[in-house]
């Protein structure tokens, strides 16, 4: 198996220093390298979830029961979840922290995915869900440390997060 | 015409597990809950969210898998079931022997003015049995009690569909803030509910 790229390879890092006790994914392949990962690593229960809303449903269960959890989606599933997201972690104050795969905008291959992907950020804003960006404009050593940092924003603000990170050339 | 109301369904899960953990799901069923057994620090209520609670529940219940508590219940009507039907298999998959899923199935979307759903096409217990939980139907209170009573000597997700009628209280609306609610709640879980 190819060894991860540095982008990759500094979410591992970040997710390292999480420690989640469970890893929620949707399939990617973007997001390979580290789904893997997590899906070999000890004392973590990492598994596929089939729709972005149940697993929002999973992970406010997990946050509400104490356990460190997080999940891993893509941006184009972002518009399943939100209702979900709004009327119940949202409304309830519950944490809960996602890493988003961005996808569109350049070394894009898909003909059609761009049209949700490039609108994601104007979509979370009008729900106010709060995220931040994780792209070129961030040096790679800083990489872990956001996403270590994001997780706990969603802790001190009680609120679901969401790290739109940038695995291809963006 | 089943002879199990949703009061006479709700007062029998509350009475089986008086103080496990109990997602409450959406509407007519939050508000007969409170009527019957009062605001109780042990029950989550889903203000909205339909279709979520099987996935709360499946969260909670291993997060919860080392815990004190003996079972995780979550209640669910057969409409809301429809709208997250991939928890089932999800359930299925990781197993947590605490989960126990009821399902009061009147066959409507009782909250929204009774529209039919198609639970009356659709094996419950079958399709949870095939997934990979234990899946069990019953059709009147004692049933349902034999049931639950059942469920807490299996050591793996339960899911019994409760077949009710369309009878309901007229009840006040449950307004309470959701972030007290999921506090509440919290604190229960945690041990460290006020006095």
């Amino acid at each position: 198996m190819p060894e991860p790229d540095e982008r990759s390879r500094a979410i591992i890092d970040g997710l390292e220093a999480i420690d989640p006790r469970y890893v929620l994914h949707l399939p990617s392949s973007t997001l390979t390298h580290i789904i893997n990962h997590m899906l070999a690593r000890p004392n973590t229960t990492t598994f596929p979830i089939p729709r972005e809303e149940e697993g929002v449903g999973i992970l406010s269960g997990l946050e509400l029961a104490g356990s460190r959890a997080v999940a891993i989606i893509q941006d184009n599933g972002v518009g399943n979840l939100l209702t979900a997201l709004t009327t119940f972690p949202m409304a309830y104050h519950i944490p809960q922290f996602y890493i988003v795969s961005r996808r569109g905008g350049l070394n894009e291959y898909n003909s059609m995915i761009h049209t949700l992907c490039d609108r994601v950020p104007a979509i979370l804003d009008a729900a106010g869900v709060r995220y931040f960006d994780l792209d070129g404009r961030t040096p790679i050593d800083r990489w872990a440390t956001t996403v270590e940092k994001a997780y706990e924003y969603s802790r001190t603000t009680h609120r679901p997060v969401m790290l739109l990170t940038n695995l291809m050339e963006g | 015409m089943p002879e199990m109301t949703r009061t006479d369904a709700l007062k029998a899960i509350d009475a089986a597990f008086p103080t496990d953990p109990i997602v409450v799901n959406v509407g007519a069923a939050i508000r007969e809950m409170v009527a019957a057994v009062g605001y109780k620090p042990n029950h989550l209520h889903i203000l909205d969210s339909m279709g979520l609670p099987p996935a709360i529940g499946l969260g909670l219940s291993m997060g919860l898998a080392e815990s004190k508590f003996e079972k995780v219940v979550t209640i669910e009507g057969d409409g809301g079931l429809l709208m997250g039907f991939s928890a089932l298999s999800t359930i299925g998959m990781l197993k947590p022997g605490k989960m126990v899923l009821v399902i009061l199935d009147n066959g409507t979307y009782g909250s929204t003015g009774h529209q039919p759903t198609a639970a009356h096409t659709t094996d419950f217990a079958g399709t949870a049995r095939a997934c990979g939980m234990e899946g069990h139907d019953v059709e009147t209170l004692d049933e349902l009690k034999a049931a639950l009573e059942e469920s807490k000597s299996i050591d793996a997700p339960v899911l019994i569909r409760a077949k009710i009628n369309l009878q309901g209280q007229k009840t006040p609306y449950f307004l309470e803030d959701p972030v007290v609610l999921a506090d509440t709640f919290r604190r229960y879980l945690t041990g460290s509910a006020k006095e």
